[in-house]
């Protein structure tokens, strides 16, 4: 016991010195959290549409006027002629416009606003159909009413990010952490000494294991109290669901990393390894794109991804996304099963003397 | 001049041997362009979304002759089927099996939605059909005023997915409407006001989502070669003494960096043309990049990025730190630049991280010269701002980078 509380803590004050390791671990979640969380805060979309009017003078334009009145989620700007209207919509004053002159509506776009002119096309489909309905004075008879069925703290898509990021942060700490690091002791002889000492290396992986796992776990915590803070993001957050599964999957991760360290030799090679899956998942496993808009070959492969399944445990231990109780436990034994089976593997076949 | 393109060759034969310069530089931008160009280029575009919705109807058939339940259920059914052969069907239908208890499948497709596993759940509720006889009747003018005609559409707010498949369902229900108005004689379909869509501003044409999205994906191509290739190659040699090897041949350090330059220039342009010919025939990109402009451009964003890889070279000591260095600025560049998001509407401090990214300037360049994005910048900035990058890196790495460390 004493030789592993010494090893834990050589472990804790090696890292704690890697600055490079501290860098990734730390600041590498709050700077996608800072970005992301600006960028969607400040996306335009429907909720907050800004639309520029041209109304001729002379033309019945009050039931025009009704609906755009009645529309909650535009902001309208009136112009005088349709040609600064089109200067307007150019220069992006506003998001896009509609000219009436008494025949029909025509609704102007930025054609380069490629990412965003679905949702202003739907926006201006809606005032069409009310605009005829109220023109010939008449009531709609079928109400969609929506229902949100989610969760509270669900409260915009940047709140189901943010599980997505911490889950990303956890995957590429687990992954790296030990394949990273045990090549590295290996490439510089670190380890073919520590073996010679009557060191059980099975101690030595424990107490990176132990470390890590530490060290992960605050960065989430920090990640998690920034968005909360700069944010004013809500979660409903399942404290010992949310430790379990944080120590599930990052255990899960570092066997996962096992599979690295044992086909590559070098630690740049680990982390470039490490790197390119981590992205590769990153982009497929629903934190970006919802997996529901993906062909269904992409859909399938976002099913076999472990980052998948890390970003839903994550979304539902922080109240943010329900998944059913039987789903949330046989997610967390599959991580903690990952590293039961690959973590030995380590110990027995990556923590070796290098042959010569 | 041997030299120098034998240099150039060593370094462009050795880029493309190495599995992690192809995955970085050819692999991953054609997985982003497919990845985008499938999932956000199909956003609207019927044939190419589906979503999982579920239809319950609880409503009894009316006494009256018309069973306007039956007409919203048709109305989704014609969405579950595929608007042609090999494209998929906006909606895929689940509902409940016959005799099955319409309650107890509502209560199991509410925890679907919740789950994920469902996009919407529509339900038009008991009284459905009496209540739109009452509408009709003129027993409500409103939404609000009566339950009548209501349709329950049931979703999860923040999913992407779920918001825009409640907004299609949105858009059935007040087709739907308009056809049950028009039957019943209230509303005139021929009276109609017409809608027209027009582009004003670039080319005054809509622009498909893959041509915006090509260039940015080229662009990130030449990023990621300077960011990680650069600096990976040179400190990774420095560090391993294979540049040490170098120095005992005749070849001088300017030498080895104008070879450098030009093998990093030839795998750029191997990366454009690859990711041009897979952009054109397997995403039907037709943006044209033959002209003056658009080829400065490309060649501008070339030499920035080789000189932003030889700043991150200079300012850090090992091959790890380097890597760590361009790991932490990737995704600010590439986020902060408006390449794949727009970027209105940030707090100062990252506005100012967007002006000074040269990347920012490189894509709204390209993109305007090409014709598939809109000025934000005179063309005399765009320009001058990455020749001012290029300047202060070829400065910093000048005096800063050290080509021998065992000299």
């Amino acid at each position: 016991m004493k030789a592993f509380l010494a090893l834990v803590r050589a472990e804790a004050v090696l890292l704690l010195r890697d600055r490079i390791a501290l860098l990734l671990i730390f600041l590498f979640p709050l700077v996608f959290i800072l970005i992301f969380g600006f960028l969607m805060g400040g996306r335009g979309g429907p909720q907050s549409a800004r639309i520029g009017v041209a109304l001729a003078s002379g033309t019945d334009s009050g039931a025009l006027e009704a609906v755009l009145e009645g529309a909650a989620s535009l902001r309208v700007t009136h112009y005088a002629l349709s040609s600064a209207l089109e200067e307007a919509v150019a220069k992006r004053d506003v998001d896009f416009g509609l000219v009436w002159a008494g025949e029909k509506l025509v609704f102007l776009y930025d054609p380069s606003r490629v990412q965003e002119n679905f949702a202003f096309q739907q926006l201006a489909q809606g005032i069409a159909t009310d605009f005829n309905l109220r023109r010939q004075s008449v009531s709609p008879l079928l109400a969609a009413e929506k229902i949100d069925l989610g969760k509270k703290a669900a409260a915009n898509s940047f709140s189901l990010l943010v599980p997505g990021i911490l889950a990303f942060a956890v995957l590429s700490a687990g992954l790296f952490a030990v394949s990273g690091h045990l090549t590295a002791m290996k490439e510089r002889k670190i380890l073919d000494r520590l073996l010679v000492t009557p060191m059980r290396p099975v101690h030595l992986l424990a107490a990176i294991v132990v470390v890590r796992l530490a060290v992960v776990y605050v960065s989430t915590l920090i990640t998690l109290f920034v968005s909360m803070t700069v944010f004013r993001v809500s979660f409903d957050v399942d404290w010992p669901r949310y430790t379990l599964f944080v120590a599930a999957s990052t255990l899960g991760m570092m066997g996962f990393g096992t599979l690295i360290a044992l086909v590559v030799r070098r630690s740049s090679s680990a982390g470039y390894l490490a790197n390119i899956l981590g992205m590769v998942m990153m982009f497929l496993s629903g934190i970006y794109f919802p997996i529901e808009m993906m062909p269904s070959v992409l859909r399938a492969v976002s099913r076999a991804l472990p980052l998948t399944y890390m970003a839903e445990g994550m979304r539902y231990t922080t109240g943010v996304a329900e998944i059913s109780g039987l789903r949330f436990w046989v997610v967390t034994a599959v991580f903690f099963g990952m590293a039961a089976v690959l973590l030995p593997v380590l110990a027995r076949y990556v923590m070796v003397p290098e042959r010569r | 001049m041997k030299g120098i393109l034998w240099v150039a060759r060593v370094q462009l034969v050795t880029a493309l041997r190495e599995r992690e310069t192809l995955f970085w530089f050819v692999i991953f931008p054609v997985f982003i362009l497919a990845l985008l160009a499938s999932v956000v280029g199909s956003i609207g575009k019927e044939g190419e979304m589906n979503f999982d919705l579920t239809l319950v109807n609880l409503a009894k058939p009316s006494s009256a002759s018309v069973d306007f339940a039956a007409i919203v259920e048709r109305a989704f059914e014609e969405t579950g089927k595929p608007p042609a052969p090999g494209k998929q069907p906006l909606f895929t239908l689940h509902r409940p099996a016959p005799g099955e208890d319409s309650q107890a499948f509502l209560v199991r497709e509410e925890k679907a939605l919740r789950i994920g596993r469902r996009a919407v759940v529509v339900v038009l509720p008991e009284g459905f059909n009496e209540g739109i006889l009452g509408r009709a009747g003129g027993a409500a003018a409103g939404p609000s005023g009566s339950t009548g005609g209501r349709v329950l559409v049931y979703y999860t707010k923040g999913s992407d997915a779920s918001e825009i498949a409640a907004s299609i369902v949105e858009q059935v229900l007040a087709g739907v409407d308009q056809r049950i108005l028009a039957e019943s004689g209230r509303f005139q379909t021929a009276a109609s006001v017409p809608t027209e869509t027009r582009w004003v501003g670039v080319g005054a044409t809509e622009i498909a989502y893959v041509d915006f999205l090509l260039p940015g994906v080229i662009l990130m191509g030449f990023f990621l070669s300077g960011l990680f290739g650069v600096p990976g190659s040179v400190l990774f040699a420095r560090d391993r003494k294979i540049l040490q090897r170098y120095w005992v041949t005749p070849l001088e350090v300017r030498q080895y960096l104008a070879g450098f330059s030009l093998g990093h220039l030839g795998l750029c342009v191997c990366q454009f043309f690859l990711l041009l010919v897979i952009g054109r025939y397997a995403f039907g990109a037709k943006v044209l990049f033959a002209e003056l402009v658009p080829v400065l451009f490309l060649v501008l964003s070339a030499v920035t990025f080789l000189a932003f890889g030889f700043f991150i070279a200079a300012v850090v000591r090992t091959a790890n730190a380097g890597m760590a260095l361009a790991n932490l600025l990737n995704m600010p560049m590439l986020f902060l630049s408006g390449l794949f998001f727009p970027v209105r509407g940030l707090p100062l401090v990252l506005k100012a991280i967007v002006y000074a990214n040269p990347m920012s300037y490189l894509v709204e360049g390209l993109r305007t010269s090409l014709g598939v994005g809109a000025r934000e910048f005179p063309l005399e900035v765009t320009f001058g701002v990455p020749l001012l990058w290029i300047a202060v890196c070829t400065v910093v790495a000048s005096r800063r980078l050290q080509w021998d460390v065992g000299r």
